[in-house]
């Protein structure tokens, strides 16, 4: 893939995901804590979970563009387990329930509206990495994953990876918003 | 500006906040607010500083990106509900291959640099006063269509310094 059509296209995504986080700030309170049962995730608890990723990835991506003295590259080409993870991320058709790491769970932890905000905030510095990766090679510089430091992402795998995960959450909270909205009536 | 809008082959409506374009995506398109408003901005250190506006009427389009092809740093928010006429560059392009239209293109953007150099003007005014009495001279409607929070971030004073400008 072209690396720039794969920038502009994680732009363009982000922008979507950022209108469609936008428009839950109309929601009240209520609906946005309602969860279907005890153990599942209310809306802002979904946001809470995005932002933990962002606040590990985030500064891990900005120093690796810093540290870098890699050249923009033409193409870039996913890397397999990279490629594996970004993908593995995709909301599908049919729910597959994943299990997540303890210190990403939100459950139950105490929150407000701001977590929305913090995830606004995190779009804006994640479309200004998005910015920056068109001078480093996104296939060289590569970035530790939070499971395993010897486990690296390509920056390009890393970036989709970001992106599918959101997109995954923000399916989630869809499902959890029209069950909210039917019970809290 | 009717053959222009005829250019147009999608409509776009975006809800209140949302975002038409944001920092780094390249836009080429032109856009005809058909209702609604907009505003352009930067962002600087996550301070917003607001670069233009659009309303009913208006064509709004990230210019940079629209000239040369290349990745703008500009955001476009919508105000409140807004719908856009969206009118692909290569169409007016096809349009601009005609004499006469491009007779009519050079006005425009004519027009345009007329428009940036009245905003420069603005922006080395020294005085808070006269930088809003420029502005409600040349653009009374502004006034009408957009908050007073937002045409006082355009202006380059705080809120409370452009209300009490209009009160007195």
């Amino acid at each position: 893939m072209q690396s720039e059509q794969l920038i502009q296209s994680l732009i363009e995504q982000t922008r979507q995901i950022i209108n469609r986080v936008e428009a839950l700030k109309s929601y009240d309170l209520e609906t946005l804590t309602w969860r279907a049962q005890e153990d599942a995730w209310s809306i802002l608890e979904c946001i809470e979970h995005l932002n933990r990723y962002g606040d590990d990835y985030l500064p891990s991506i900005e120093r690796a563009i810093k540290a870098s003295n890699t050249q923009a590259e033409q193409t870039f080409k996913s890397g397999f387990l990279g490629g594996y993870f970004a993908k593995s991320m995709l909301p599908k058709e049919k729910l597959n329930k994943m299990k997540t790491f303890n210190d990403k769970n939100p459950l139950h932890a105490s929150l407000d509206r701001s977590v929305i905000d913090t995830f606004m905030h995190q779009q804006t510095q994640l479309l200004d990495l998005l910015n920056q990766s068109r001078t480093v090679s996104l296939n060289k510089v590569k970035i530790p994953t939070t499971f395993s430091s010897l486990i690296k992402m390509k920056l390009g795998d890393l970036f989709q990876f970001l992106v599918n995960h959101m997109l995954r959450h923000l399916a989630q909270i869809d499902r959890v918003k029209a069950m909210g909205l039917s019970s809290v009536g | 500006m009717k053959e222009i809008i005829a250019l147009s082959d999608k409509t776009i409506t975006i809800s209140r906040n949302a975002f038409l374009k944001v920092k780094g995506s390249i836009d080429t398109n032109v856009y005809y607010v058909e209702s609604g408003s907009l505003r352009i901005f930067i962002l600087h250190d996550y301070e917003e500083q607001i670069i233009r506006f659009g309303y009913q009427g208006n064509i709004i389009v990230a210019m940079d990106s629209f000239l040369t092809g290349k990745p703008s740093n500009f955001y476009i928010q919508a105000l409140k509900k807004t719908t856009v006429r969206v009118i692909p560059k290569q169409r007016l392009d096809e349009f601009l291959a005609t004499a006469s239209n491009r007779k009519w293109w050079i006005q425009v953007l004519e027009n345009l640099v007329l428009q940036q150099m009245e905003r420069e003007i603005d922006l080395l005014t020294l005085s808070p006063r006269e930088r809003y009495e420029r502005v409600l001279q040349r653009s009374p409607q502004l006034f009408q269509e957009i908050p007073g929070k937002y045409i006082a971030n355009y202006l380059r004073m705080s809120a409370e310094t452009l209300s009490r400008l209009k009160k007195s």
